[in-house]
């Protein structure tokens, strides 16, 4: 039981860290729709950077600069150039793929067994770790875990209590607004892009350095995707953001748990892998009040 | 003599290809009311967004209390002393007035309690009563408005620019805001008051700044002009208003269109037309008056058919048409010129032709075994151009090339012959110029005089005042009364178009 729910907070992690992307990036009216590139191409980053390096701290900085790298040319391309979300986003997530894959290649050629990286070591946190059973769920964890724990009074806080989080918040309910206040919209969103770029670079890297210890360009399976629905169905909000991570945490690790016990005879694996998937669009559905930022998705320029 | 609080020197803006402004030079004095008249596209809120920051000069000085300073962005202008509230405000719905107030211009942590206090004294001092922790999309326009000031009176301008700023407000809220604009400038602060009202120039102005095509074409004392010669300078030349015949008796004439206590309520939510019942008759010019947003486009939705009502009935010449189809309805001869010709009447990147042919597509008129009859359309077109004097050059012109009055005049033309029985306008002359304005007023008057029953909606009064037979006014949804013109002064309408029903006592 302990280890199932503490393999829940590890599922977690990277799900919590890309939806606070996420809930950063839409406040100021960005979809980051190439979330799921930024995970992929972050995954990689943190691989290469560790295995060629020796060095996870290496390997964490070049998957948040391969995230930020992504992010830049999805902002430079929807805030200043003002295309359309979906569709840039859509177009890098199949270049990051693309780049993924060639460039695995074409640095390590096609090993017959795949490469190993050591993974995040789990730090226990002195006292709190000794607390029985939330102390081993809770705080024997990796790095990015405490991060991702930290992130998440840390954002409520600068989202609704600073000058920064009001900014952030009025850029994507109306932008106008902003402009007249003598802010810069397309600076404040393109600059937010790029946390969230290397926020989300950093979440994808869990699933290589914080976790399997091994890439391969299907790492992400659609784990970015999710992240992009958990702010949906969080209504924006870092609190709503942990419910729904946790619920898709918790609907990973079984389906991990699942394969690992061989039960599939008696329930079908498909299905439980599919669970997180079909969760989503069961809570997309039933969900009634959604507090959408008024301008989400729409690029600002002024008139004429 | 006052001194100079802002002084601009041979401003010159382009938008692409087009001039905006042209060599427009203009003085701000301390202390001052200054009236920046002109029509639309004149160019003089491109000139005003110029001194706020909004829009970078292509040619050009200004000199701010004699200094030269570059205006960058908005934050140049605020450090300046200068504020502009935009012509559509620019707040946040979702947002409470405070955060919307100090929004850019804090730093760090935000002690909501302490602000909240800050801008309830500030309010105070200029006696508005503004509720500081309310969502600033649930309060009332007038309300927004006074937000929008305490945004100016926050950051402690000096300089306020305000951008047609009674195009929303109820004549109550107008004096109010008038009252505020004197008490302001009584301290020393100037104001540019932009508009293309001749009434609030002569009440609040003491300098007229005319704008014409994108430049300056006189500056006059308020006491040395009147409203005549104001309205000469801005169009350029004479307007004789057209006269309304009010001989004819409609009254026993047949009657075309019968609303019965027609309601619609939107599923958990108050209804947004609360039964309402009236009649127009042939020959008839029936206005509704009242601020926009209190059910007259919803109003208009369900006439048209584009949404069902809840509750009611509505009759054309006594039959009932609330079931029928869109189709039915343009068939029975109602034409309809929508409050949004962008979104609901023309298609902007379509020829003219096309948008004439856009209501009636399925019409034998225009199609011949399934292909469209090019000729008699632009023929058709050409006629409509030349006859509402539209300024295009063909039947091939894009819509979107044409300025909006003439957009208007191709939407009314067409409206007007698709509807034989009734003509449905929603704020016809919304922001157009007066010449424009003229010629539809002018259209209006002609159809009834062709005795097609007409529906007006309107939130400019002098509109309802000028061209209605009969008058109601409506507040949330509900018919506040329906009286003759002629019945009402301009305090009891507004009395009424607020909600106050002793108005009409």
């Amino acid at each position: 039981m302990v280890n199932f729910l503490s393999r829940v907070i590890i599922m977690s992690t990277p799900l919590l860290l890309g939806s606070l992307a996420e809930v950063y990036a839409e406040r100021t009216g960005m979809m980051i729709c190439a979330i799921e590139g930024i995970f992929l191409i972050g995954a990689w980053g943190g691989f290469v950077g560790t295995y060629l390096s020796g060095s996870q701290v290496l390997g964490l900085l070049l998957a948040m600069g391969c995230g930020l790298a992504m992010a830049a040319l999805y902002g430079l391309i929807t805030v200043y150039m003002k295309q359309q979300q979906v569709v840039t986003g859509t177009a890098l997530q199949i270049l990051s793929a693309g780049f993924c894959s060639f460039f695995h290649r074409v640095i390590f050629g096609v090993p017959i067994t795949p490469l190993q990286i050591k993974t995040l070591p789990k730090l226990p946190i002195p006292l709190l770790s000794q607390i029985p059973f939330i102390g081993q769920i809770l705080f024997t964890q990796n790095i990015l875990t405490y991060l991702a724990y930290i992130l998440i009074p840390l954002s409520i806080y600068v989202l609704f209590h600073t000058s920064l989080g009001l900014t952030l918040r009025s850029t994507g309910e109306n932008p106008e607004a902003v402009d007249v206040a003598g802010i810069n919209v397309n600076r404040v969103r393109f600059f937010t892009v790029l946390f969230a770029g290397a926020l989300g670079g950093l979440a994808g890297s869990f699933y290589t350095v914080g976790y399997l210890g091994m890439f391969t360009t299907g790492i992400i399976g659609g784990r970015g995707w999710i992240a992009f629905a958990i702010c949906f169905l969080g209504n924006w909000n870092p609190k709503g953001a942990v419910l729904g991570t946790l619920a898709f945490g918790l609907a990973d690790a079984v389906s991990v748990w699942i394969q690992a016990v061989g039960r599939s005879e008696f329930f079908p694996n498909e299905l439980i892998i599919a669970l997180p998937y079909i969760l989503t669009i069961l809570l997309t559905i039933f969900r009634s009040n959604f507090n959408v930022p008024a301008k989400l998705g729409t690029p600002y320029s002024k008139e004429n | 003599m006052a001194e100079a609080v802002v002084e601009m020197k041979h401003i010159t803006k382009c938008f692409a290809k087009v001039v905006a402004n042209k060599d427009v030079s203009l003085v701000v004095n301390e202390g001052e009311v200054v009236a920046l008249l002109g029509e639309n596209g004149a160019g003089k809120s491109t000139i005003m967004k110029i001194l706020y920051g909004l829009y970078s000069l292509d040619e050009g000085q200004i000199l701010i209390r004699g200094k030269e300073t570059m205006i960058k962005s908005p934050a140049d202008a605020m450090k300046n002393g200068i504020a502009m509230i935009q012509q559509h405000f620019s707040l946040v719905p979702v947002h409470t007035a405070t955060e919307n107030i100090i929004l850019g211009n804090i730093k760090g942590r935000i002690d909501l309690k302490k602000q909240n206090r800050i801008v309830k004294e500030l309010s105070e001092q200029y006696g508005f009563d503004i509720p500081v922790d309310v969502k600033v999309g649930e309060l009332a326009v007038g309300v927004q408005q006074k937000i929008e000031i305490l945004k100016a009176l926050y950051i402690n301008a000096n300089i306020l620019i305000m951008d047609e700023p009674t195009a929303v407000l109820t004549p109550q809220e107008s004096d109010l805001l008038m009252n505020f604009i004197k008490e302001y400038t009584a301290k020393g602060n100037s104001v540019v008051f932009i508009t293309h009202k001749l009434k609030e120039v002569m009440e609040v102005a003491d300098r007229v700044i005319v704008m014409r095509n994108g430049i300056v074409v006189n500056t006059v004392k308020k006491n040395d002009t009147n409203e005549h010669e104001l309205a000469q300078m801005m169009v350029g030349h004479d307007i004789i208003p057209a006269e309304r015949d009010t001989k004819l008796d409609y009254e026993s004439l047949p009657t075309v269109l019968e609303f019965k206590n027609v309601t619609l309520q939107p599923k958990d939510s108050v209804p947004v037309i609360d039964s309402v019942s009236f009649s127009v008759h042939e020959g008839e010019i029936f206005g509704i008056a009242g601020v926009s947003g209190n059910g007259q486009d919803e109003l208009c939705d369900v006439l048209s058919g584009i949404r069902p009502m809840t509750l009611g009935e509505i009759l054309f010449r006594g039959k009932p048409m609330h079931n029928m189809t869109i189709r039915e309805r343009i068939e029975l001869g109602i034409g309809y010129v929508p409050v949004d010709r962008y979104r609901d009447a023309m298609e902007m990147d379509m020829t003219l032709s096309e948008n004439i042919l856009l209501k009636a597509s399925y019409d034998k008129k225009w199609i011949n075994k399934g292909f469209i009859r090019k000729k008699a359309l632009d023929t058709y077109t050409k006629d409509l151009i030349k006859k509402h004097a539209v300024k295009a050059t063909g039947p091939d012109d894009l819509a979107r090339s044409l300025s909006g009055g003439n957009q208007q005049k191709i939407v009314l033309g067409r409206e007007v012959d698709l509807g034989s029985n009734l003509m449905v306008f929603n704020q016809p002359t919304r922001g157009l110029d007066m010449g424009a304005v003229d010629r539809i007023h002018k259209v209006i008057l002609e159809e009834k005089e062709n005795k097609k029953a007409i529906l007006l909606i309107s939130t400019e009064l002098t509109e309802i005042f000028g061209l209605c037979d009969r008058i109601a006014v409506m507040y949330k949804g509900k018919f506040m009364g329906i009286y003759h013109n002629g019945e009402l002064s301009t305090a009891q309408i507004g009395l009424l178009m607020a909600g106050i029903a002793e108005g009409a006592a």
